[in-house]
């Protein structure tokens, strides 16, 4: 009986929610087709189980969500938000959001190292995307496997690549960096190579994104973030190619954070306890392609195949420090304007 | 006294929707940003100072300057002859006619841009007339570069100028023209002599209005420069954006305002000096 009792008590203990019982809590995080499937394979189920309503609040980017924090640091409506490392690294320093140990949210203690590290003293990494090449299956043959593939002279004006600030431009330049320097902090070693490539480059600024373009016949190659290539891919019955180049990829990772001074803070935790959980990280990593966090999550081998996680992927993952990208940024971006788009000559 | 209770209403909507989200972004300007790019509460010119000893500030304040006369003198250009027909044409086609030389502005400049794009594009239609004539073999770069910004923004500036035109060449007067062709003078020499100088108070005042929204335009250069095109907005955008830096983004937003009030304070005084 005292037993019953103490896994009881464990149990309302790991799920603050359901010891409340109801309520509402609301989310921030991206809009589209991350809301649609996010709320199908993750809220719904913690609706169901809790009882609690979920509100989800389209943020925008997570620059924008940072911004709607700051303005909301008095009287907080938003009581999770999901966004990305770097934005909430700020939203952290700046105690807009809870500083967070596994004592508080035990699910913690399920992630995997980078997982529980990678939002420093806040709330941890919730999904991990990763950089990819995408490409235009009609007009791209062979499969392309390495990102040298967009220097071919054959492909010159039909490559959409994003310059920094944008964070796919920093990603492929750690990647260039590494990939011929050795580091990813080696921008000396990017340079030459991009470069190379900047008069072949039809736009340094995607709009709408990549993806699009390619699928409008405007380009044939271009970056793109793993879980969202999937899903187009997908959705264009393989018209577009999604390939994790042998050069190497970087991890884009989003975190899962409490808004300081939350109206609902049980609620909150709760929903970040589901959000981290086994079940909902292989849910929405088989919908979605995100590479989930918890490392007891038992994702079906089709699926995780399409993710960084994958073993035959996994070594391809360069170690990228996000925060200290940020004390580089500036640089990098200052050295891409005057060297690499100013010698794209268009 | 009843006509500044008339203009309160106006003056809130001023107070509320202008002047108090400029104070805060004056405010904002004056915090700072730590490597780690987080906002701390400051009262300092840091970051002001920071913006104006950097080069590549000044060679957006050129590039945006540069751009939006450039833009803004074409289509003051272009919207002259437009002004000019419609003053000519009988009273009746008159309305009508100003509304097809603003019904640009009927169109969100974003539907418009994409339309550009489709047109100025690698494979859009500008270049596929080009190739099905023999005429070129690769696709003349009409966008993703200043070519297609110019070419944008003097597109969605001309409406605004028609609208000045319109206006200002409606009150002169018609018989000075007449006096000048009835004096022998050729349609020409009229127009140099008679209608041009007329007009300079309506060309000035169009030239300065898109002249100021050339120079605030984010839409066309961000969308159709490619990411080659550098000018204010765009960088207030990237930095507010893409590496969140609040105070730097407010700080150049303050820069381009007092660049344009000083820019119209200055007009306003060489106006008024005695010829």
């Amino acid at each position: 009986m005292r037993i019953l009792a103490y896994a009881a008590a464990a149990f309302l203990a790991a799920s603050p929610a359901l010891a409340q019982g109801g309520g509402r809590v609301t989310l921030q995080a991206y809009a589209g087709i991350f809301k649609d499937n996010y709320t199908q394979t993750v809220l719904a189920p913690f609706t169901t189980a809790s009882g609690t309503a979920v509100q989800y609040f389209e943020g925008g980017t997570s620059a924008q969500m940072l911004g709607t924090l700051r303005a909301q640091r008095a009287d907080p409506q938003i009581d999770v938000v999901i966004m990305d490392v770097t934005t909430a690294a700020i939203a952290c320093a700046e105690g807009l959001v809870e500083r967070i140990d596994a004592a508080t949210l035990p699910v913690i203690a399920e992630l995997d190292d980078q997982a529980r590290s990678s939002g420093g003293a806040c709330g941890p990494a919730v999904t991990y995307d990763h950089l990819v090449m995408v490409y235009d299956t009609r007009a791209v043959t062979p499969a392309p496997t390495r990102w040298a593939a967009m220097w071919d002279p054959a492909h010159r004006g039909r490559i959409a690549l994003s310059s920094p600030p944008n964070i796919q431009g920093l990603a492929i330049t750690a990647i260039l960096a590494h990939a011929n320097g050795g580091s990813w902090q080696n921008l000396n070693a990017a340079m030459p190579r991009l470069r190379e490539i900047a008069p072949a480059v039809q736009t340094f600024d995607p709009n709408p994104d990549g993806y699009t373009l390619i699928l409008n016949d405007q380009v044939r190659f271009a970056t793109g973030w793993n879980a969202r290539a999937q899903l187009y891919r997908d959705q264009s019955q393989g018209r577009i190619g999604v390939v994790l180049p042998e050069e190497g990829t970087v991890f884009q990772i989003n975190t899962i954070n409490i808004v300081a001074n939350s109206r609902n803070r049980a609620q909150a935790l709760a929903l970040a306890a589901h959000a981290l959980s086994a079940d909902a990280q292989k849910a929405f990593t088989e919908r979605m392609f995100y590479g989930p966090t918890n490392s007891r999550a038992q994702v079906s081998p089709e699926a995780m195949a399409r993710t960084a996680l994958a073993p035959e992927f996994r070594n391809r993952v360069i170690p990228l420090d996000w925060n200290e990208m940020v004390r580089l940024r500036d640089g990098w971006n200052q050295r891409w304007r005057r060297e690499v788009i100013a010698a794209s000559g268009r | 006294m009843i006509g500044l209770l008339l203009c309160l209403p106006a003056a809130l909507v001023l107070g509320v929707g202008f002047v108090w989200p400029v104070a805060l972004l004056a405010r904002i300007s004056l915090n700072r940003t730590t490597d780690m790019g987080a906002m701390e509460e400051a009262l300092s010119l840091e970051t002001m100072a920071k913006l104006v000893e950097d080069d590549f500030t000044w060679e957006l304040a050129w590039n945006t300057a540069t751009l939006s006369a450039t833009c803004g003198a074409i289509a003051v250009a272009l919207a002259l002859p437009v002004a000019l027909l419609i003053r000519s044409a009988p009273p009746q086609w008159r309305g009508l006619l100003s509304l097809m030389a603003v019904a640009p502005l009927l169109v969100s400049s974003t539907a418009r841009v994409v339309g550009w794009m489709a047109i100025l594009g690698d494979r859009g239609m500008i270049n596929a007339m080009l190739a099905f004539a023999g005429l070129t073999d690769d696709p003349v770069r009409l966008i993703n570069n200043w070519t297609g910004v110019r070419i944008g923004l003097t597109e969605s500036l001309m409406p605004y100028a028609c609208l000045v035109l319109i206006a200002g060449l409606g009150r002169l007067d018609s018989r000075l023209e007449e006096a000048a062709a009835t004096l022998g003078a050729t349609r020409t020499r009229t127009f140099l002599r008679v209608t041009l100088p007329l007009a300079a108070p309506a060309l000035a005042a169009a030239f300065l209005l898109v002249f100021v929204l050339g120079v605030s335009a984010f839409v066309t250069p961000r969308l159709m420069g490619g990411g080659r095109v550098f000018v204010v907005a765009t960088e207030i955008f990237d930095l507010a954006l893409e590496t969140v830096d609040w105070p730097a983004a407010a700080a150049m937003a303050m820069l381009l305002l007092g660049s344009l009030a000083l820019a119209m304070a200055l007009r306003a005084v060489v106006a008024r000096v005695p010829r």
